[in-house]
């Protein structure tokens, strides 16, 4: 398996620094300030504090209109990683994927339509159509027309790190060959507002773990790397960069915003990290730290770096006030930096201190000084408790990483949530007029069952997904579960109530409570704290396959050994903002219904002892080219599926009218391969549109397997271009 | 101005979205952190949008708030002594 090892071939950025790699390289071993007071968009009260804002025009670095500001940074680091690793985009593209961090997606471009909206009275959606996290893969899967899985993950500050180990996990597993990993995120009203609601600016820009520290800077930005199987790499003589040697995921399962203060959960995520290198701890000649400057992480963190490296960690040092916080970018721009440190011999420093925290203890690197690097580390952490360490190492190291492939694996309980008023709320509630008006469905009535701080804090979204995962795991709690829940939409009425009162209040009066909920993954931070789950924490973010992309998760960590259990589920609420800008796009016509729900569903090994409901035997993901060519993706779900043992296919017709046709000529083929008619299932006519719908669909073919079906194949495409086929067994 | 306790933990209540509880069961010395209430750092945030709300009192550092949360009574304290003059 030592061919199928991740290394670097290209790497790509563009951050306040500049726009390059070499811009950016030289910014930082010079020492120089990166941080201007704000003019991307007005802010009464803060506007002139030090801010990570890319003041290089977009259009005239060549990228492309459609996409919101986020999608255009990483267009533009993807366009430069691809570059530098020499790769033919039309060589192979569907062994070709991209993995993409992103926290705010196209916040700041859907914002003008809010702001618009309460301002003038006006509802143009148009700026909404870039929103979702998945639109920056989107945008560049299709630009350079890769057709291999297409994931975004929405990890908060940790997405960017994340995603590059989940691309690693892709290679490993075969899933492709290639992976394009990072992370985007541009400056949004969003979280310019959310960190300022939760005190966490300092005034005198971030100060990384220095004594007076009080708190980050907020900054944008994107960084993409090129991670490929070694044996393609060495097959098309790519230049190799470095080897992604390390890489491991945790969760504090301890509070929403807050960092367990002894940084065990970082630990944990970088011990886990070490152990995949093959690593001891004194083998790392460098750690990047998260070090956003907040009195917590900083000290958190140092605690995390004392307790696996001993009283005298190894030369640290936080890049943060060069780039300020750059949110689901952070860990792709430090992963990029980390790879130049190894190729350079050099130190990162740590711009903003001066003097050290006698409750630290410890000193960060200062200058660029050269030292000789074998193996580094980058540590990046999130809301949620959200924890994702890459271990990156020379191009001529000797790799001791571990491989893995993905197992069959057991379905153990499963968790299913549609709220039951939602039928009375189609029918009594008009859709909103054009004018976004209030509309609620009201609160769950199973909530009676969550504590009393869970209803008073937790959005209807994330009380949906807890309730479903207390369902699925009945009692069954080991720390060593894996929570990934994916969600299209997130919390868009904590969102949505959070800026509609900073724009109304001129940035007074904030909500803060609003604020730790409406990042993607506060539904699984908010379990795993609920389960005590202390496994990798994900919220894949992918529209419609939102629930694939969580299950193939799921299935990677328990397959590598890195849980015992694992959760794969999906959420999505209904609130007023998706249906009203739903209607504007004349979405919800034609018997097209809205919905919402969550599926939590909980996966273990399969071993001798266990009775499992059904097994997952496979999952994929991908993308299909357009126009829809039935024929050739039929061959695909035969090229992956033991098309044998499948009576029936379960698949999301009833929904998208678009997705009609593609759907019922993908079955037509199917029955060609097979030679025998598939007794094909639907889910949506009963359940209705929304991203996580697909979870549903696993339901109901994990019911099906449980009443007799021997064997039943859940096929999902998306109307963004993702395809997924998923494989549910006796 | 005097500021009443018991309005004060009206708006605490409210503010908070506290569950299952009336200002008279919140005495005026109990912790409101930790064990108390049981409230957490974001609670201590929506009580600085809280003061800032009512009170007119801007606080731009949560360790400056810090002293004033121990309880209602501390809390009502500092609002008498830094309200801006009417």
């Amino acid at each position: 398996m030592t061919g199928r090892l991740p290394v670097v071939t290209g790497l790509g950025i563009i951050a306040a620094p500049g726009c390059g790699v070499e811009n950016v390289w030289q910014a930082v071993v010079t020492n120089r300030e990166g941080l201007k007071p704000l003019s991307l968009f007005h802010s009464p009260r803060y506007g002139q504090l030090p801010t990570g804002e890319i003041a290089l025009d977009l259009d005239s670095l060549g990228a492309p209109r459609r996409g919101s500001r986020s999608d255009r940074l990483g267009w533009i680091a993807a366009r430069e990683a691809i570059k530098h690793a020499r790769l033919d985009c039309s060589e192979k593209p569907e062994r070709i994927g991209i993995v993409m961090g992103s926290s705010v997606g196209g916040s700041f471009d859907s914002e003008a339509f809010l702001i618009k909206l309460i301002k003038n009275g006006k509802m143009r959606p148009r700026p909404t159509r870039f929103h979702e996290c998945i639109s920056v893969v989107d945008l560049i899967a299709s630009e350079f027309g890769f057709l291999g899985p297409g994931i975004a993950l929405a990890t908060a500050c940790s997405s960017g790190a994340l995603a590059i180990a989940t691309a690693a996990d892709l290679i490993v597993q075969g899933e492709a060959d290639t992976v394009l990993a990072g992370g985007a995120d541009s400056l949004s009203h969003m979280t310019w507002g959310g960190f300022h609601s939760l005190l966490l600016v300092d005034a005198a820009g971030c100060r990384p773990f220095d004594a007076k520290r009080a708190g980050m800077s907020l900054g944008e930005g994107a960084a993409v790397l090129v991670i490929e199987a070694e044996e393609t790499a060495r097959e098309r003589g790519a230049n190799i960069l470095a080897r992604l040697t390390g890489w491991g995921a945790s969760c504090d399962a301890h509070h929403a915003t807050a960092p367990e203060p002894q940084g065990a959960g970082a630990a944990a995520a970088m011990k886990s990290a070490l152990s995949r290198a093959g690593l001891a701890p004194a083998d790392i000649d460098y750690v990047n730290a998260h070090g956003t400057g907040t009195r917590d992480n900083d000290l958190a963190e140092t605690n995390a770096l004392k307790s696996v490296f001993g009283p005298k960690p190894p030369p640290f040092s936080s890049v943060k006030r060069f780039f300020g916080h750059t949110l689901a970018a952070s860990g792709a721009i430090e992963a990029v930096l980390c790879v130049e440190a190894l190729r350079h011999q050099q130190l990162l420093p740590n711009l903003g201190f001066s003097d050290p925290d006698p409750a630290i203890g410890l000193s960060p690197v200062l200058k660029s000084d050269s030292a000789s690097l074998a193996n580094v580390m980058s540590n990046s952490f999130g809301f949620g408790g959200n924890n994702a360490v890459l271990v990156f190492s020379a191009a001529d190291s000797f790799p001791g990483t571990r491989a893995h492939r993905a197992e069959p694996v057991a379905i153990l309980g499963l968790g299913v949530l549609q709220p039951k008023q939602l039928e009375s709320c189609e029918v009594k509630a008009p859709l909103p007029p054009d004018r976004v008006t209030s509309f609620s469905c009201g609160s769950l009535p199973e909530a009676s069952t969550l504590n009393p701080n869970q209803r008073r804090r937790l959005s209807r979204l994330i009380q949906m997904a807890l309730l479903s995962a207390r369902k699925a795991v009945d009692g069954r709690s080991p720390s060593r579960q894996a929570v990934a829940i994916g969600t299209g939409l997130g919390c868009m009425e904590d969102a949505g109530t959070f800026l509609e009162n900073m724009i109304a209040k001129e940035e007074r009066e904030p909500m803060p409570a609003k604020f730790p909920g409406s990042v993607h993954n506060a539904a699984a931070a908010q379990v795993a704290i609920d389960l005590a789950a202390r496994g990798l924490n994900s919220a894949p973010t992918v529209a419609d396959l939102s629930f694939e992309a969580a299950l193939w998760q799921a299935v990677s960590q328990l397959s590598a050994n890195e849980a015992d259990f694992a959760l794969a589920g999906a959420v999505d609420e209904l609130n007023k903002y998706p249906l009203a800008i739903g209607k504007r796009w004349k979405i919800w016509r034609d018997g097209h219904r809205p919905g919402e729900g969550a599926v939590v569903a909980q996966l273990g090994k399969i071993n001798a002892g266990s009775q499992p409901m059904a097994r997952v035997t496979a999952v994929h993901l991908g993308r299909f080219s357009v126009p829809f060519n039935a024929d050739k993706e039929a061959k695909w779900v035969a090229s992956l599926v033991n098309l044998k043992n499948i009576d029936t296919v379960v698949t999301g017709m009833g929904g998208w009218p678009r997705l009609e046709k593609p759907y019922s000529d993908l079955v037509a083929g199917l029955t060609r391969f097979t030679g025998r008619s598939l007794n094909h299932q639907l889910y949506k006519p009963s359940v209705g549109e929304f991203p996580a719908a697909s979870a549903f669909g696993f339901a109901k073919a994990v019911e099906l397997v449980k009443s007799g079906s021997r064997g039943v194949l859940l096929l999902t495409l998306s109307p963004r271009g993702g395809k997924a086929v998923c494989v549910i067994e006796q | 101005m005097r500021v009443s306790p018991d309005e004060l933990k009206a708006k605490i209540i409210e503010s908070l979205k506290l569950q299952d509880i009336t200002p008279e069961q919140i005495d005026n010395d109990a912790p409101l952190f930790g064990e108390g209430l049981g409230l957490d750092s974001i609670d201590a945030l929506e009580l600085v949008v809280l003061l800032e709300k009512n009170y007119g009192i801007v606080i731009k550092d949560i360790e400056e708030g810090r002293p004033a949360f121990k309880s209602v009574r501390t809390l009502a304290e500092f609002i008498e002594a830094r309200q801006p003059s009417k």
